[in-house]
């Protein structure tokens, strides 16, 4: 979590990393395109590469840098998904509202965040593709209940006609904010002591050395 | 030297073979016209020199920095504030260096106990050269990486402090290569994290400004201490990357169609940027810093991306750009992939590694090597009969089973317009070597008619060589043939006056 506040201070940027799951083809490439370069199937594509986003963001005063990494969604790479999500602030998890399936993939991705990396992590999860409400195969009731019961968020978005996807990036960084600050107080007097309790062990010389922990010389850690 | 060569012939003088410095040996242009124990002093004064002036531009450093800070101590006029917090005024962090080091060789002493008379007081310039005991034997590379930094920290208000403190952690770092490979991580990376966390709070740089002085710490650090951390003895790293090697060698079956990579090699841009991404990540093993090596991990992801964008004509997301990646590696089959990974993440700055754009290439590398390891039948959508035999090398995917249609037509055509052009390249490599007859052929004729007309003229005016005349019988004599040389009158006697 050391990417996660950027230490104490109040005008330090925030900068986050967030995930991007979900299975192929339910529009995760779309949804960050079009948030970060308001681009929906361009044919005149400038972009080298849809996987790797990021964005500046001024949140009530406060400088937050978005990281935001995609994640191969085909089922034969689903055992790497810890790799990928490792010291992450956030997971967006997308399905598509036409396809039960993805919904189903939601949940294990749900359930495998949950076992990694606990509650520091904010889950949004994504109802992709509501243009298509007409074939829509998972019930808004189902999706929202579920995420409630998970402690993650539901959203309802459309990369098509750009619905509903300012409002949910916007929400998940203050959540990682809040997250981030909570932790701060936390851990009491803010940058020094936690980045030295990061590391856990140090080389301890024979003598007590509480000057050096306390963030003085670098020389000797 | 330049003059010598330019007279004619073997003409040296004595005096410029001898040394330049008049020592009465003989010089040798190789030493610049020293002899060799000339030489070896001048040189061995060249070093100390540069050895001495970094040492005059950390004290240089220094007195700046202790100036600007007696300045602000008298605007401030305050005692000192606690040591822990603030930055301590310089004589108390030499005060404390000078305690350490004495700690430290106290600690040494009981490891070796047979060394413990190293000097608790260490000459810098032996310092320097001892911080690793391979300096000597690659002092170009770390000179330069040395001289590099110092010239980047010159531009920066605490860049002594900076220089100090990181050639005193790299020197302590080189008596701690007994260490388990995470240990020295850790090492590592609480210099990093101390380091990077003052400079945030005492010098109040901005992200990007720490960033920058990072990445150019590391780069000093590592350059130097890359023998002893890169795949240490202590961990298996080097079975690993036998064992990789050997796994990729084994799936050399694998074809794009299995992995489902986008990607369509028949275009020449994209089989182009395939080769450069694969050249990018063998590319990797050569680098010593880190950040390095993951410029070239970046290097060829960007490949990868122009290759899939060719290809699909559109912008690549994740799904197409792990597979594409694999195939990649599987392709290029990275020397000691293993250790560079574990070289890469135990000792790069973490902030690089964690978010940062090199980093999700990093992520992917990664889970590459990750898929790689486990991959079976099924990840290729194959049979687990399948996948044995072809594991085993009894049955090559093309000959069993029917070939995806696309894929042995394709090389064909491509082996087919190679064997084309080869030909083509053929008859024009035949042509120019017939060109090269008839000149041959012309100048010998040219040579001919030369030699023919001179020949001719010769005959024509024959060159007469006239004695000159007279000289024939007596050349000796001068006046041989004055005749009337009898009737001269006799010499003139000298005579004596009396008186």
């Amino acid at each position: 979590m050391a990417s996660g506040g950027g230490a104490g201070g109040s005008n330090k940027t925030y900068s986050f990393k967030v995930v991007l799951l979900g299975e192929g083809c339910v529009g995760k490439t779309s949804l960050v395109l079009r948030y970060c370069e308001n681009k929906f199937n361009d044919k005149h594509i400038t972009t080298l590469q849809a996987s790797f986003l990021t964005k500046k963001l001024n949140i009530t005063g406060k400088r937050v840098n978005l990281a935001i990494w995609d994640t191969a969604g085909q089922e034969r790479f689903h055992a790497l998904g810890p790799i990928y999500y490792r010291d992450s602030n956030g997971a967006i998890l997308v399905y598509d509202v036409t396809d039960e399936d993805s919904f189903q993939k939601v949940k294990n991705w749900v359930k495998e965040l949950r076992k990694m990396l606990g509650n520091d992590i904010c889950l949004c999860i994504v109802g992709n593709k509501i243009d298509l409400e007409k074939e829509r195969h998972v019930s808004v009731e189902e999706a929202e209940g579920y995420a409630e019961s998970v402690g993650a968020k539901h959203y309802h978005t459309s990369a098509k006609l750009n619905k509903g996807i300012e409002e949910l990036f916007l929400d998940l960084c203050k959540r990682m904010m809040e997250t981030a600050q909570a932790e701060e107080r936390a851990k009491g007097n803010g940058a020094s002591q936690s980045s030295s309790a990061r590391r856990g062990v140090q080389i301890v010389d024979d003598e007590p050395q509480a000057a050096t922990a306390a963030g003085g010389c670098c020389s000797s850690g | 030297m330049t003059h010598r060569s330019e007279r004619r012939g073997i003409h040296v003088d004595q005096s410029e073979l001898l040394c330049t410095k008049g020592c009465g040996f003989y010089g040798n242009v190789a030493w610049h016209g020293l002899c060799s124990k000339c030489w070896r002093e001048e040189n061995s004064r060249a070093g100390h020199k540069q050895i001495q002036e970094d040492h005059a531009l950390a004290e240089r450093l220094q007195r700046e920095e202790e100036a600007a800070y007696a300045s602000s101590q008298q605007g401030a006029s305050q005692p000192q504030p606690k040591p822990q917090h603030a930055i301590a005024p310089f004589s108390k962090f030499e005060e404390r260096k000078t305690k350490e080091k004495s700690r430290k060789v106290h600690t040494m002493s009981k490891f070796f106990t047979t060394s413990a008379k190293t000097p608790p007081k260490k000459v810098p310039a032996e310092a320097q050269s001892t911080s690793s005991p391979s300096a000597s034997r690659r002092p170009v590379e770390t000179d330069r990486a040395t001289q590099e930094f110092i010239s980047f920290l010159k531009t920066l208000k605490p860049g002594r402090e900076i220089f100090k403190q990181c050639r005193a952690f790299t020197e302590d770092m080189a008596y701690k290569r007994d260490l388990a490979a995470d240990e020295m991580s850790e090492y590592v990376q609480d210099f990093y994290q101390n380091l990077s966390d003052r400079l945030h709070t005492h010098f109040k740089g901005s992200s990007e400004r720490v960033e920058s002085v990072m990445d150019e710490v590391e780069r000093y650090m590592m350059t130097r201490l890359y023998e002893g951390t890169f795949c240490p003895e202590t961990t298996d790293d080097e079975n690993k990357d036998l064992a990789i090697q050997k796994r990729i060698r084994a799936l050399h079956w694998v074809t794009i169609e299995m992995l489902c990579v986008p990607v369509d090699e028949n275009i020449p841009e994209v089989s182009d940027n395939v080769v450069k991404a694969i050249t990018d990540v063998i590319e990797m093993d050569s680098k010593r810093v880190p950040r390095d090596k993951l410029t070239c991990i970046t290097r060829c992801s960007k490949h990868i991306f122009n290759a899939i964008k060719t290809t699909k004509k559109e912008a690549a997301s994740a799904d197409d750009f792990l597979p594409t990646l694999i195939y990649i590696v599987l392709k290029a089959n990275p020397p000691r992939l293993q250790s560079n990974i574990q070289y890469i993440t135990r000792f790069c700055n973490p902030s690089r590694l964690m978010s940062g754009e090199d980093g999700y290439y990093f992520t992917n590398l990664c889970c590459a090597v990750a898929f790689i390891e486990k991959l079976d039948g099924q990840s290729l959508n194959l049979s687990a009969e399948e996948f044995d035999l072809y594991m085993s090398g009894q049955v090559s995917p093309e000959r069993c089973k029917a070939v995806p249609s696309s894929a042995e037509p394709a090389a064909l055509s491509q082996m087919n317009k190679s064997l084309d052009l080869l030909t083509g390249l053929g008859a024009r490599q035949e042509r120019v070597m017939e060109g090269a007859r008839r000149l041959e052929s012309d100048l010998i004729d040219w040579r001919d008619g030369v030699q023919h007309k001179v020949q001719d003229v010769l005959e024509r005016f024959p060159l007469e060589t006239q004695p000159p005349p007279s000289s024939t019988a007596s050349s000796s004599a001068i006046d041989a043939d004055n005749v009337e040389n009898d009737l001269l009158p006799p010499p003139l006697q000298p005579q004596l006056f009396a008186g």
